[in-house]
């Protein structure tokens, strides 16, 4: 059996994404906003299980991230947790307060389900602009922490520098990736897939819609709470403004950018979303308005995304390669 | 004496209208079971009661002597009651093979996610072959990995069909199998059915229109007329029965 074309993609992706750090090692902002872009990706892999497997959409996950970064922040901040326990304390914060969403929630149909994330984004970011003796409001949290390095015999390990911070996002976004896979590839991938394509089918063979769906939806918040809490330790501030609405709809964005239901266009979508206005800084002020026609051409001719396109693509070319053949 | 199904005295009320008005019958025994009646007669609203999707006002449902009436239906699929659907539903994303695979997967939480994470196929593998010998069985074999969404009307109606025996059923509802579904496919689908019955020798129970059809179906025929049980028996001895006659023409 030859290698299918996803896999390919995910190998390169991997190789190219692990040597980044060399291969820019003359160019920090490079890699700076490839760091950025990695904190996106994050949350965006969380919005692919609600939105590209579940078929449900949330215009309120930037605010489950901002509970996921608030909390690592403080407790990396004030408590002086290790990150890693910080971490996973911020991602379980983060899908506690999706369930406590979810339970009355997903039992609404869905565009009422979409404007209850809506409000409840919106919540969030009320919270964390004004409950000033916990996240210091508008002014948000300055100095927080990077992790510990630590060192492997004679090898260091740092994150304080552009590249060291950037290797460990990557590791973070590598992991929820593989975590991302194995759901989706998995008896709940099909079972969460079977809903997005008929809940009522789906309940007639056994599953139990609701709780997929809440699972699904706690999965997802967690998810995001890791890429915030990313965020925020690159940023080394939290800022309520990192967590608001507009960055709830970018997620979106980036999520039908990169190509919605394909296991690595959340990746290429907050790639894109986030570093091709920077590289269109040539175009100076009119850069916002050729990444506006890039993103409607896009809507207009690959409505499944980059990944989409790709996949349609190569399969037009394989028809072509075996006609070929038959006519040769 | 308690039988496979038995529904006694089932009544449901939409707003003013009395759809099912104290309903009574029992299937016994295996067997193909044909539900008809005039248009109005409750036949729809009862199949959505004993599938788990209406919940009855008053009286009770018992699948084996167990009660289920007000039991959701992901449940009630977990119990071995498997229907098709008017409108006939598949995955349409989904290869016919993952659409009858489905049907076998395992759908509590707990094993999916356990399941993810051992990353375990043995259960899919082995469920594989049973699904391509019921693929072969409608003759789509060669479309296993094609979406189901290519299918044709009549093809996606015998997919939900072996989706459904696919997981085991105890009980099969069919509801109104023949509408859609050309003259010349009728007939296959009335031998496959007939087919399949021999195999699992399980109860069927069939809400149709087509009487031509259900009538050389069904052993037995359960007539609903105006929310109530009008007349039960075999198709012969309902055919002629004064009753059903007055009901239909009058």
């Amino acid at each position: 059996m030859k290698p299918s074309l996803p896999l390919i993609a995910a190998a390169t992706i991997l190789i190219f994404g692990a040597l980044a750090p060399v291969i820019f090692s003359g160019e920090p902002y490079v890699l700076y906003v490839l760091t950025l872009a990695l904190c996106y990706a994050i949350p965006v892999i969380g919005m692919n299980l609600l939105y590209g497997y579940t078929g449900l959409v949330s215009l309120g996950h930037m605010g489950f991230a901002g509970v996921g970064a608030y909390t690592t922040a403080l407790l990396m901040k004030s408590a002086g947790l290790p990150f890693v326990p910080a971490l996973l304390t911020g991602a379980a914060a983060a899908g506690f307060v999706g369930l406590l969403v979810g339970i009355p929630c997903l039992r609404l149909r869905s565009h009422f389900f979409i404007v209850v994330t809506l409000a409840v984004g919106m919540i969030l970011f009320t919270l964390f602009n004004n409950l000033d003796p916990i996240t210091g409001g508008a002014e948000g949290l300055p100095g927080i922490p990077r992790p510990q390095g630590f060192t492997l015999g004679s090898f260091v390990v740092e994150f304080r520098s552009v590249s060291g911070f950037y290797i460990l996002t990557f590791i973070i976004t590598a992991l929820v990736f593989g975590l991302q896979v194995l759901l989706v590839r998995s008896d709940f991938g099909r079972a969460l897939s079977s809903i997005r394509q008929d809940e009522t089918l789906a309940a007639a063979r056994g599953v139990n819609v609701f709780g997929h769906k809440l699972l699904a939806f706690v999965l997802s918040a967690a998810i995001a709470g890791v890429g915030g809490a990313m965020k925020v330790l690159f940023l080394r501030t939290a800022a309520p403004l990192s967590f608001e609405l507009q960055e709830s709809i970018n997620l979106i964005v980036m999520l039908i950018l990169g190509g919605a239901g394909y296991l690595i266009g959340p990746i290429v979508g907050a790639i894109t979303f986030v570093a091709l206005p920077e590289f269109l800084r040539a175009a100076a002020e009119m850069r916002l308005i050729f990444f506006g026609f890039t993103l409607l051409i896009v809507a207009r001719f690959a409505p499944r995304g980059i990944c989409g396109a790709v996949v349609a693509g190569t399969r037009i070319l394989s028809r072509k390669d075996k006609n070929l053949v038959r006519h040769s | 004496m308690s039988g496979i199904l038995d529904i006694s005295g089932v009544s449901k009320k939409f707003g003013g209208i009395q759809a099912v008005d104290g309903a009574s019958f029992s299937l016994g025994k295996p067997g193909i079971y044909g539900l008809i009646g005039p248009n109005g007669a409750g036949k729809t609203t009862m199949f959505d009661i004993i599938c788990g999707r209406q919940v009855p006002d008053a009286g009770e449902v018992r699948f084996h002597a167990q009660r289920i009436d007000g039991v959701k239906p992901y449940k009630l699929a977990r119990e071995g009651l498997a229907r098709t659907f008017q409108e006939c539903r598949v995955l349409p994303e989904e290869t016919c093979l993952n659409n009858v695979l489905f049907a076998a997967q395992d759908k509590r939480l707990g094993s999916e996610v356990l399941q993810a994470f051992t990353r375990s196929a043995t259960a899919r593998r082995s469920a594989e072959l049973e699904a391509r010998r019921l693929l072969k069985l409608i003759d789509i074999e060669r479309y296993a990995d094609d979406p189901a969404s290519a299918l044709s009307y009549g093809q996606r109606r015998l997919l939900e069909i072996v989706s459904c025996l696919m997981s085991k059923p105890r009980i099969l509802l069919l509801d109104e199998p023949a509408s859609g579904i050309n003259p010349t496919l009728l007939n296959t689908l009335h031998d496959f059915l007939v087919e399949i019955y021999e195999e699992t020798k399980i109860v069927f129970l069939i809400v149709e229109h087509n009487m031509e059809f259900i009538m050389s179906l069904a052993t037995e025929i359960v007539v609903m007329h105006q929310g109530r049980v009008l007349a039960q028996g075999a198709p012969e001895r309902i055919q002629s029965d004064k009753n059903v006659i007055d009901a239909y023409l009058g």
